[in-house]
Formats: C-alpha cells, sequence, structure tokens
C-alpha cells in the first residue's frame, strides 16, 4: 500500500458503484476520501469539510457538475477541481476551464492518471496556498510600520475575510 | 410507402444523433464502474500479496458489481439494438405499448430524468400504421421536455385509451403543466404533423395528450402542416 500525505478529497459522481469503487481505491492509494452522490451534497460536504481536491462529475441530476464547479470554488479560494465526464466536449472542456477547472477528465479515464492529476492538484493548490500567505506576509509587515498593535490585529482581521 | 422516407429530415437525424450521444454516454459509465471494480480487485491481489488479509465480502461485492455492470451493459446495448432498427421501415405497424417502452428506457438514459409509469393496456393492443422512428421522436421529446421542466423528482404518468376509432389516445400526467405551457416547440410539432399526430395541452388538468392515428396511410398522399389545437377543440381540428 502507498501512502500519500493524507490529501483529503471530495468525489462527487451520482453512480454509486463508481463512487464506491473508485473511493476504495483512492483510499488503498492513502488518500482522506469524502462521497456525496449530488451536487447539493457535494456543496454542503465542502462547507463542512477542509478539502484539497474536489473530483466531479459533469453530468448529473439536479445541481450538475458545472454548477458546482463555479459554487466551490466561489466559496473556498484554495480548493481544486478535476472534472470527470463520459460525455466529453469541447464545449463542455472549455466551460469548465474558464470556471476554474484544474482538469478535465473522460470516463473511463486510466486509474494512475488520475492519481497523478490529484497530486498536481494538490502541489498547485499549496502553491496558491503559499503565494497568498506570502502576500499576506508582506501586507503585514508593510501595515506593522503605521499602525499600532491594535490597529494591526484589525486589519490582518479584514486581510483574513478577504482570504476566505 | 416510399413517400415516407421524406419524412426524415434534419431533425430527425438530430434526435437519433442525441440518443445515440446519451446511449454512448451512458455505455461510458458501465465501462468506468468495470474498469474501476476490476482495478480494485487487483489492489485487493497486491494486498493479499504482501500477506495483508482481504475480507471475502469485498472480493465477492467487486465480483457482483462487474456482473450486474456487464447486464446493464447488455440491457443498454439491446436498446440500442432496438432503436437502431426503428429506422429500417419508415412506415410499420407498431404496438404503442412497445414504443413507449422503449423511449422511456432510451430516455432514463439522461440525467434530468425522472420515473415514468406506463398503465398497462386492458382488454385491447394498441397497434397502429405509423412511422415508429418519428414517433419515438416526439414520445422523446416529451418526456425530455416535460422531466427538465418539472425535475427528476417527477414522476409522469402514461396511459393509453381508444378513442372514436381513428386514433389512440395518450396521456402524460402527474407534473404541473402550467409551469411549461409552451410545449410543444416547433420541431415537436412539425415531426407531429408529419405523421398526423396532434399534441393536446392541458393546462387546467395538468395533463399532455396525444393522439396517435390508427394509419397514417391517407397522410401519405396528402401531408399537412403543424397546428397545436387545445384540449376543448380536438375534435374538430387535426395538425
Amino acid at each position: 500500500m502507498e501512502t500519500e500525505n493524507t490529501i483529503k478529497i471530495l468525489l462527487v459522481d451520482d453512480e454509486v458503484k463508481f463512487l464506491k469503487a473508485i473511493s476504495e481505491r483512492l483510499s488503498i492509494k492513502g488518500f482522506d476520501v469524502t462521497t456525496a452522490t449530488n451536487g447539493d451534497d457535494a456543496i454542503d460536504a465542502a462547507n463542512k469539510g477542509g478539502f484539497d481536491v474536489a473530483v466531479v462529475d459533469l453530468q448529473m441530476p439536479g445541481t450538475d457538475g458545472a454548477q458546482v464547479l463555479k459554487i466551490l470554488k466561489k466559496n473556498h479560494q484554495f480548493i481544486e477541481i478535476i472534472m470527470l465526464t463520459g460525455h466529453a466536449t469541447v464545449d463542455s472542456a472549455v466551460e469548465c476551464t474558464k470556471l476554474g477547472a484544474f482538469k478535465y477528465l473522460e470516463k473511463p479515464y486510466d486509474f494512475d492518471k488520475l492519481v497523478e492529476s490529484l497530486k498536481e492538484a494538490y502541489q498547485a493548490r499549496l502553491q496558491k496556498k503559499f503565494e497568498s500567505n506570502l502576500k499576506r506576509m508582506e501586507a503585514i509587515q508593510k501595515m506593522s510600520l503605521h499602525q499600532s498593535p491594535l490597529g494591526l490585529l484589525r486589519e490582518m482581521a479584514k486581510l483574513d475575510d478577504k482570504r476566505k | 410507402m416510399d413517400n415516407a422516407k421524406e419524412l426524415f429530415g434534419y431533425d430527425s437525424l438530430a434526435f437519433f444523433g442525441k440518443v445515440s450521444a446519451s446511449i454512448s454516454h451512458e455505455l461510458k459509465n458501465v465501462m468506468a464502474i468495470i474498469s474501476e471494480t476490476a482495478g480494485l480487485l487487483g489492489d485487493l491481489s497486491d494486498m493479499a500479496a504482501t500477506g495483508k488479509p482481504i475480507a471475502p465480502d469485498m472480493l465477492r461485492n467487486c465480483t457482483d458489481s462487474i456482473v450486474e455492470e456487464i447486464q446493464r451493459g447488455f440491457s443498454t446495448i439491446r436498446q440500442m439494438n432496438r432503436f437502431a432498427h426503428s429506422v429500417d421501415t419508415p412506415v410499420v405497424s407498431v404496438n404503442l405499448m412497445e414504443t413507449l417502452d422503449l423511449t422511456i428506457n432510451l430516455s432514463e438514459y439522461l440525467s434530468t430524468s425522472g420515473k415514468t409509469d406506463l398503465s398497462p393496456c386492458e382488454g385491447f393492443t394498441p397497434i397502429a400504421l405509423t412511422c415508429p422512428f418519428l414517433l419515438q421522436a416526439i414520445f422523446y421529446e416529451t418526456l425530455v421536455y416535460t422531466f427538465k421542466h418539472t425535475g427528476p423528482g417527477t414522476e409522469i404518468s402514461i396511459s393509453i385509451q381508444p378513442t372514436d376509432g381513428s386514433a389512440w389516445r395518450i396521456t402524460f400526467s402527474g407534473f404541473n403543466f402550467s409551469e411549461f405551457h409552451v410545449f410543444p416547440d416547433v420541431i415537436t410539432k412539425a415531426l407531429a404533423a408529419s405523421i398526423g399526430v396532434i399534441i393536446y395541452a392541458d393546462s387546467t388538468a395538468d395533463q399532455l395528450g396525444m393522439d396517435v392515428p390508427i394509419t397514417i396511410e391517407s397522410l401519405m398522399v396528402h401531408p399537412v402542416s403543424p397546428d397545436i389545437p387545445n384540449m376543448g377543440n380536438a375534435s374538430s381540428t387535426r395538425a
């Protein structure tokens, strides 16, 4: 059994058997996997979660994958999202990319490629967080020259609100 | 009946494409499940090789899942085959129950699809001489349009009744029709008119109705233009 650095994954697909098989496989590979069978449950789970990467099926009844992608990217600054589809088209690939998808994979896909994409997405997330933290540090340093300790705390709180 | 071939235009080709795409999507899902489950069996074998105990139930669940998905794949291919052969003969005697059954199965491959309840015909067999392919297109568009506007939680009830001896009346109910009173759209209207199907929109009873002529032989000689009457004046107007 391989072990990853406990990457937290949210898997979203309305095909329950697919979800079960893939979550078992990713768990064996050492990923921390949570599943959701529809868009609304995925959004709820993400709000509770703290996921690094989400893997979302594009075509689902009710709130579809594109809507889930849009909402997750809006509400969770650093989450990376890999879209899965059984019906790939250029239009849907372009749309997902515009909405901020990290990758777009067509079913059935190579499992090793998915694992590789998850690791890449995780690295991208870390990089984004690092850059964001760096900017925050720089901003705090600048503020510290002109603010009282209390004023500095207030400004830091404002910065954190923006980062959510 | 050679004139019947002229019934197939771009819209029917587009319908064929739409259904084919939904079938391929379904088959891809089946393949994805088989692929992942087989992969999981491989992973479990690797674990067993290292001496890690594997629960027999887990192996049984995997093999059961693969068998079930193969059956699902076969069933999808059977529907695909029935659908593909529906263009073999442009006009033929069809059992409307069978046509509806196939269309319901095809519409279920769409993610927007809900449940359908097709009532059995008691005491009669609804046979019509018509174009099965275009009739499927009309039924399919009706189901797709209804589910699209009512959501996948809807259960549509479908029943067939004889009318005055010249047509079969098919009724779609179980949803709030006022939410999408613009049905049928121009394309469905044209498809319906081409084989003499009259579509009724009864918003007061929340029903969509269709009168399918028992034979379209006369239409092959005198084609008609699309016109959608209300349920109230149905007897005096024919599409």
